[in-house]
């Protein structure tokens, strides 16, 4: 494992996300946006042609009317630790070190002026929680004014994807280091856009190493999973759901296999 | 000469190393990519100090607390008001995404004047002062004319200051035509004024406090009434709160709720009805409520003696079984449902909560509001409650004899006339009228529309249209180049929310007497003006009784005076709860009786027959003919499309998932068995005609709603605006039909017959 | 006397045929380069790729190519360290052929990155752990050998013969040669594997994904393997091609016939290990995710498990079959059938590496991604064939490729 530098605190970000709250509503796909200057197009319907950090999926059980239940599933990018820890799927393969594991962090970087858009990365990535720049961006009228300073503006050519609102991390430590404790950032003090937005309360950002952070208690929830665990990608996104159908959608199963979670109450 | 190895070599080095010497080749490289990494049409966003500023989301009648984080004199970020008591920290995705109609290629940017056919939007550009006077003096000839009563406004809301001030315009001037768009809100102050006496009052629900909510077909969470105080509520469920929800279609409500009691559509009366049977049956009931504060519970006699069948003999029609046949729902559920409602220590009742186009049908909603009232559950935390409209303590408006003969004309939408004595607003039938007058006496010849999109939200649009092609004069004060102003001859732009003060009257259907004040957050973009002002400019400019109406400097000194004492607490915080104005159970009641009056003695009925005023399940026969490849079609709402207030901006409709919408086509969801009988696959383009319309549609199978039914998104097929919603999609307007009740003219259509076919 | 452009004591046909026959490929080249200026100059959106497909058909492409011009190599490896020599009556051609290859190959991939003018990140940024820069790095390299290997070649040409520099020069080259192939032999090794790598260390997309020796997932050596098994075939297949154009002779059976050999057993030998690798993947590495083996083959429109057995039977065993019986070889229709299976089988392979991989839904709730290429791809990939027909046509014109022409037509 490679060293942390001593002078910097060790932090594990991450997310648990409630499926059984979500209501698929897509606040956080907006406030993301807005936040991070994600460009848009007139024609956005092919979503694999469309930028989107966090993806709300919608999922249903298959059981005909009225027993039919769905489920709304939000997804960011995972901040994957890896099969080896630092090494995600996506980081490992980029020739160019144009994304990288943060050790401090945890978080999943992303460099646009590095990245040269040879897309391994996104075949790499098993979420698509990467997305290419297809198109220049364009913000019609005068809406090049809103967009933020703290997050540079792709161009064509490049891959993007979800970074934590890693900005808001460094502002939070900018702050805190101003005001004399560099060290300690409140689980309160960074927060993701997302999360902030979510209107029901379905996620729930912090450091997933942190006993006192909610992610910490809730990332051990009987009931937590995550996506495509098999895959040994070990994301840094939890999700949570008591129905067992979706657990079983979160992931492949061989026939008899049953989800962890419901493993104790079948045998 | 020969050339040995040691020449080759040192040749091919001498070359390798003399490139790499020479730093031309290196500097290019490298000055190419920095280029390519800072392409100058990337915008480099500038940078300075963050202020955060508060203010309030009025994009749709949810009244969101927001916060502002502007740098220098631009909007970087919406987010929601923590401590806001509507919507507690977070927004819809209309909320989030507003600053895009802030910037955004939508916006009317000055006044304008069409110069193109009406409906062409080919418009010049044209002065604030002579827009003012080109409509000023339109008004004026029509008011010497005698015609003053042919003016009329139509307005989103009648709640505010903003719908006041063009209520006072219409006064003085000399018009009763002030309408409000249609929607379910109109159901809700007909069953509060019949059944509490209370008129023209907000029926709101306390959902944050409720443990136990029994919603027949509200889209809690789908975006309906006001989202964000939804939301919030729905945040804060834990495991004692129950949500059950009544519809057709597994909405993102329905998802979310603990039961999904799929009734057919159109039957929630005799739902609602028989769940009071049981509740009666098993005396669940609140006793103490029935005794002291209800009318008409059981069977009585009138003073003229004539006997009247109460509730608790209606309602026993109504049994669990009998319902069961109605509604598709087992009995044993809606028995269950029943005893669960009312054991439960906070339970409320809703429906077509505040505003909902499937709802403006008296009988269900009389029968769910009875429903709260069998619980005693009104006015009192966690239930139903009644508050009044905000009071503005202004002078008299001033009438000349124009304005006082104007005023007395018989309304142009025929609401409050014999024939709809008991209704405030009923533009749905106006277009029908402008389109059936003879000799060209057309209803209206003057039209004002204020934070209305008349011509894309009611039903027929291509009727709508017609009807306001035939109107002489249109002026339109959108922000928004919406249908409406499309088809205006001036447009006088209002700012966006952003931009300007504003009232923000509590959210009807938010369960608190809450008040908002919007405030600026950053300088007007471009050359628009607050609507308030303009109303008061063109007054002024009319002079005479019409000028000292409207006695103040502009809106903003208007505001002042209006708000009174609310005022600075309004300007300082954002927002007022008045919860003094909430009374408690004494006072809930203004009817003869003094009480709940579960048999509404003052309902006016179509034969003017008494039999039938309680309430009832009648079936409504949806217009369009029923044969083999018929499907019921219904709209629903989505929150990740606005379907009511703005079109949705780019961020929204970035949201919409591709079984939704596709290459500009939308999808209407029907089930799997309803497609095998039609024929149909998932993805396939079909044409659904119904007596109001026809498109094309791509097929989305969905397990989740009743087989026979259509839905289809509200909210596209916009024709205005940008590129970026106008022609995706369709109208389901354009598609629906409305149906008016008997009594009281308001739409009762829950969908429209349609013929799917494979195109 | 006046020197002949031609090599000496062979006939060619006259220029304006040739212009003739060269000009269906130089319109191709034409369509392909205003192709390349719509992708440079509008960027990827002129293709058909999407966030699903991120390497689409020029990925394949540059995997398929490069591995049939590992011709090159391994008959490199065979003439110049192993000492076989029957071969070098081939290696020159192999190595034009080996040119065109790389050369396409490396210019599709600067097609296809999002910000070309930055593609040498690569290698100033390189991150030693991808697979990718070794490809980059070795591609690079090896294409420089290559060319190296081509300037001999060239010099050869009777009137640049005649340049006492260049004279020396070729001479000179020729003596150090080995030296090249050498090298080249073992970045060819090295790289071919590495594309292999691309695939095979994808551990979030376990349809392409093997487990491995060290740092290497067995794709890494199944790609080296077939690319050294195919590779002869297809400098064969288009040496004897070249025959059948011109008419003539170029090559003795004999020739062949050792290619054939040597390529129907390593062929028999990949096969086999390839087989074994599938197995393993089918009941081990595939089924530990939670996907059984027809997970990857059922619920879509193209890939069925008519493409396994395509590519491991009737693309594999069979050709193998066919080469290591000398009947089969000995049969001049039989050998190049089986040679064109190899090639099929080869490019079905490196197919379903890349977009297969792409194509095979993770999420249970993803669907099978489709894709069909734009134009602008498909011309693009169809300019290798072009180039290859120019650049052949005229060295087989005006080079002396091949030692035993005259011999064969006196
Ligand atoms: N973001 C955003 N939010 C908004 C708005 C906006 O523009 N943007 N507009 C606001 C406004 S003005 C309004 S009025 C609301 C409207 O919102 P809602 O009041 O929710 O209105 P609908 O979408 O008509 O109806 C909701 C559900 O009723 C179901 N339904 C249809 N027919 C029937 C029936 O006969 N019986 C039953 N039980 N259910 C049925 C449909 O499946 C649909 O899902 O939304 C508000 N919220
Ligand atoms: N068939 C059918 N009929 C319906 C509905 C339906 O969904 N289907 N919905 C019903 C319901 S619930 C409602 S609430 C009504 C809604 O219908 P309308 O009352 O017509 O309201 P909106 O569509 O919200 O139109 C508001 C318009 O105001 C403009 N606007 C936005 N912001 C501002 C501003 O700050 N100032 C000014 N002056 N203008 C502004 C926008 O351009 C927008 O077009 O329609 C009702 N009728
Ligand atoms: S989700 Fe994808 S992009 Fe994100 S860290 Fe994991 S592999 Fe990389
Ligand atoms: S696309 Fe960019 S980030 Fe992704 S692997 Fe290539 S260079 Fe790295
Ligand atoms: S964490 Fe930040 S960047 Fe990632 S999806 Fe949420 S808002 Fe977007
Ligand atoms: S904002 Fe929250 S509730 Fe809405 S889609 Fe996102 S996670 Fe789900
Ligand atoms: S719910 Fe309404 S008021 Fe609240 S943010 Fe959304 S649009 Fe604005
Ligand atoms: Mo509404």
């Amino acid at each position: 494992m490679q060293k942390i530098p001593s002078h910097t605190k060790a932090r594990h970000f991450g997310m648990v996300i409630d499926v059984d709250k979500c209501t698929g509503c897509a606040s956080c796909m907006v406030a993301c946006y807005s936040e991070n200057n994600v460009s848009f197009r007139d024609e956005e319907s092919a979503k694999m042609l469309s930028l989107n950090w966090i993806m709300v999926y919608k999922l249903t059980n298959g059981e005909s009317f009225p027993d039919t239940e769905v489920c709304y599933l939000p997804q960011p990018c995972m901040h994957c630790d890896g099969k080896e820890f630092g090494k995600p799927p996506c980081v490992s393969v980029c020739p160019a070190v144009a994304t990288d594991f943060d050790w401090p962090t945890g978080i999943v970087s992303q460099i646009y002026t590095r990245c040269f858009g040879c897309r391994y990365c996104m075949a790499a990535c098993p979420y698509h929680a990467r997305q290419f720049n297809w198109w220049d961006p364009v913000w019609p009228a005068d809406m090049e004014k809103y967009l933020s300073p703290n997050v540079s503006a792709r161009t064509r050519g490049v891959v993007e994807k979800c970074s934590f609102c890693y900005h808001r991390f460094q502002l939070a430590r900018q702050k805190a280091y101003h005001e004399g404790r560099p060290e300690e950032i409140g689980e309160d003090e960074y927060q993701t856009a997302c999360t902030q937005a979510c209107p029901s309360g379905a996620i729930t950002f912090g450091d997933l190493d942190n006993p006192e952070h909610e992610v910490y208690k809730l990332k051990q929830d009987r009931y937590a999973f995550r996506l495509l665990e098999r895959l040994n990608t070990n994301p840094s996104v939890y999700y949570i759901s008591k129905r067992k159908w979706v657990h079983r959608m979160a992931d492949n199963y061989l026939e008899g296999e049953v989800p962890a979670a419901f493993a104790e109450n079948e045998a | 000469m020969k050339i040995d190895r040691r020449c080759f070599l040192s040749l091919a080095g001498g070359l390798v190393v003399g490139h790499l010497l020479s730093p031309v080749p290196w500097k290019m490289t490298d000055d190419i990519a920095i280029w390519s990494q800072n392409w100058p049409w990337t915008p480099v966003p500038e940078d300075g100090p963050v202020r955060w500023k508060e203010t309030v989301c009025t994009l749709c009648p949810g009244g969101c607390g927001v916060r502002v984080r502007t740098i220098r004199d631009r909007v970087v970020k919406i987010e929601g008001k923590e401590d806001h008591p509507v919507n507690r920290g977070s927004l819809c995705p209309l909320g989030y995404s507003s600053i895009q109609y802030l910037y955004g290629p939508s916006r009317v940017t000055t006044p304008m004047k069409r110069t193109g056919e009406r409906g062409s939007g080919e418009f010049e550009p044209i002065g604030w002062d002579a827009a003012i006077t080109e409509v000023t003096r339109k008004l004026g000839e029509l008011r010497q004319n005698g015609k003053s009563h042919k003016t009329a406004v139509i307005a989103g809301d009648d709640r505010g200051t903003v719908p006041y001030l063009f209520k006072r315009f219409l006064e003085a001037y000399g018009s009763p035509n002030f309408i409000r768009t249609p929607s379910g809100r109109d159901a809700h102050e007909t069953a509060a004024y019949l059944a509490q006496g209370k008129s023209a009052q907000n029926v709101g629900f306390d959902l944050e406090n409720a443990k136990y909510i029994l919603s027949f077909g509200c889209g809690l969470l789908d975006g309906c009434g006001a989202p964000g105080y939804q939301f919030a509520a729905y945040s804060n469920f834990g495991e004692d709160h129950k949500l059950v929800q009544v519809e057709p279609r597994l909405s993102n409500t329905a998802a979310r709720a603990e039961k999904w009691l799929p009734a057919k559509p159109g039957t929630e009366a005799a739902l609602a009805l028989s769940m009071a049977s049981v509740i009666i049956d098993r005396g669940l009931h609140n006793r103490n409520f029935i005794s002291n504060h209800a009318f008409g519970f059981e069977d009585f006699t009138d003073d003229n003696g004539n006997m009247h069948k109460g509730f608790r003999s209606l309602v026993s029609e109504y049994t669990p079984s009998k319902a069961a046949e109605i509604t598709g729902i087992d009995a044993r559920r809606i028995e269950s449902v029943a005893v669960e409602f009312a054991r439960s220590d906070k339970p409320v009742a809703i429906c077509g909560y505040y505003e909902s186009r499937n709802t403006a049908d008296i009988d269900k909603t009389l029968a769910v509001h009875a429903l709260n009232a069998l619980v005693g559950n009104i006015n009192q935390a966690g239930g139903m409650f009644v508050f009044p409209e905000p009071d503005y303590d202004l002078p008299e408006v001033q009438k000349d004899n124009a304005a006082s003969a104007g005023t007395e004309k018989p309304r142009a939408d025929l609401a409050g006339s014999d024939q709809y004595p008991q209704s405030r607003y009923l533009l749905n039938l106006l277009p029908k009228r402008i389109l059936e007058a003879r000799n060209n006496d057309l209803p209206v010849e003057a039209l004002l529309v204020v934070d209305a999109n008349p011509v894309y939200t009611l039903e027929e649009s291509e009727k709508v249209q017609e009807a306001f092609e035939k109107i002489p004069f249109i002026v339109s004060f959108s922000s928004f180049m919406d249908e409406t102003a499309k088809m205006a001859d001036i447009i006088l732009p209002d700012h966006h929310f952003l931009e300007g003060s504003r009232d923000v009257p509590a959210p009807a259907g938010v369960g608190m007497p809450v008040e908002g004040f919007s405030v600026p957050v950053v300088d007007p973009q471009y050359d628009t003006r607050n609507v308030g002002d303009t109303i008061i400019d063109i007054a002024q400019e009319m002079g005479g009784s019409i000028g000292s109406s409207f006695p103040w400097d502009d809106y903003g000194d208007f505001l002042e005076k209006a708000l009174s004492d609310r005022y600075r607490d309004l300007t300082r915080n954002g927002y007022i709860v008045n919860r003094d104005r909430v009374s408690g159970i004494s006072d809930a009641f203004e009817t003869d009786s003094g009480s709940y009056e579960f048999y509404p003695t003052r309902r006016h009925t179509a034969d003017n027959g008494d039999t039938d005023k309680l309430p009832a399940y009648r079936e409504i026969e949806i217009p369009g003919s029923n044969t083999n490849n018929a499907v019921a079609l219904v709209a629903y709402q989505s929150p990740r499309i606005a379907s009511g207030a703005v079109a949705n901006p780019p961020f929204m409709t970035k949201t919409i998932d591709s079984k939704t919408l596709k290459e500009d086509k939308l999808f209407i969801q029907i089930n799997p068995e309803t497609a095998r009988n039609l024929n149909l696959k998932q993805g396939d383009e079909a044409v659904i005609e119904t007596p109001a319309g026809k498109a094309t549609v791509r097929i989305d199978l969905f397990e989740g709603i009743m087989p026979g039914l259509a839905a289809m998104p509200a909210g596209l097929g916009h024709t205005a605006y940008s590129r970026f919603i106008a022609g995706k999609g369709v109208n389901v307007n354009a598609l629906l039909r409305a149906l008016p009740d008997p009594a009281y003219g308001m739409n009762t259509a829950w969908g429209i017959r349609a013929q799917l076919t494979k195109a | 006397m006046t020197t002949s452009a031609f090599p000496e004591g062979v006939k060619r046909c006259s220029g304006s045929q040739f212009i003739l026959w060269l000009l269906p490929a130089f319109l191709v080249l034409l369509i392909a380069a205003y192709a390349m200026f719509r992708v440079w100059g509008f960027g990827l959106n002129q293709t058909n790729m999407n966030d699903a497909y991120g390497f689409a058909l020029w990925i394949w492409a540059d995997l398929a190519v490069i591995a049939l011009g590992g011709g090159a190599f391994f008959s490199g490896f065979l003439a110049y360290i192993m000492g076989v020599k029957q071969v070098k009556n081939i290696i020159n051609f192999a190595v034009i052929l080996g040119l065109v290859c790389y050369s396409m190959a490396l210019l599709l991939l600067g097609l296809d990155v999002g910000q070309p003018l930055r593609g040498w990140f690569i290698f100033w940024h390189a991150n030693i752990h991808s697979m990718l820069t070794e490809v980059a790095f070795c591609l690079t390299i090896y294409l420089g050998v290559l060319i190296v290997e081509f300037i001999p070649v060239i010099l050869e040409n009777p009137k640049i013969q005649r340049i006492r520099f260049f004279h020396h020069l070729s001479h000179n080259m020729h003596e150090i040669m080995a030296v090249f192939a050498a090298t080249g032999v073992f970045l060819s090794f090295f790289h071919q594997g590495s594309l292999g790598g691309v695939p095979g260390v994808l551990y979030g997309r376990p349809f392409a994904f093997r487990e491995g020796l060290f740092i290497w997932p067995w794709t890494f050596f199944l790609f080296t393997w077939s690319a050294a098994a195919v590779g002869p075939l297809f400098t064969a297949s288009m040496c004897r091609l070249t025959e059948i154009i011109t008419g003539k002779r170029l090559v003795k059976d004999e020739v062949y016939q050792l290619l054939a050999k040597i390529s129907g057993w390593m062929l028999l030998t990949y096969i086999i290990a390839k087989s074994l690798d599938t197995i393993y993947w089918a009941t081990v590495t595939a089924p530990s995710a939670g996907f059984s083996l027809m997970s990857f083959y059922t619920n879509n429109p193209l890939y069925g498990i008519w493409i396994l057995i395509a590519e491991i039977v009737i693309c594999g065993f069979l050709p193998a079959l066919i080469l290591i019986t000398q009947k089969g070889r000995e049969n001049r229709r039989l050998l190049f059938a089986a040679a064109a299976l190899a090639i099929i089988g080869l490019c079905i392979n490196r197919w379903v590496m890349v977009l297969q991989t792409l194509a095979a839904p993770l999420k249970p709730f993803d669907e099978w991604f489709m894709y069909s290429p734009a134009w602008t791809e498909v011309v693009t990939t169809i300019m290798p064939v072009a180039v290859g027909i120019i650049v052949i046509s005229l060295a087989y014109r005006y080079l002396p490729l091949f030692p035993q022409e005259r011999e064969l037509n006196p």
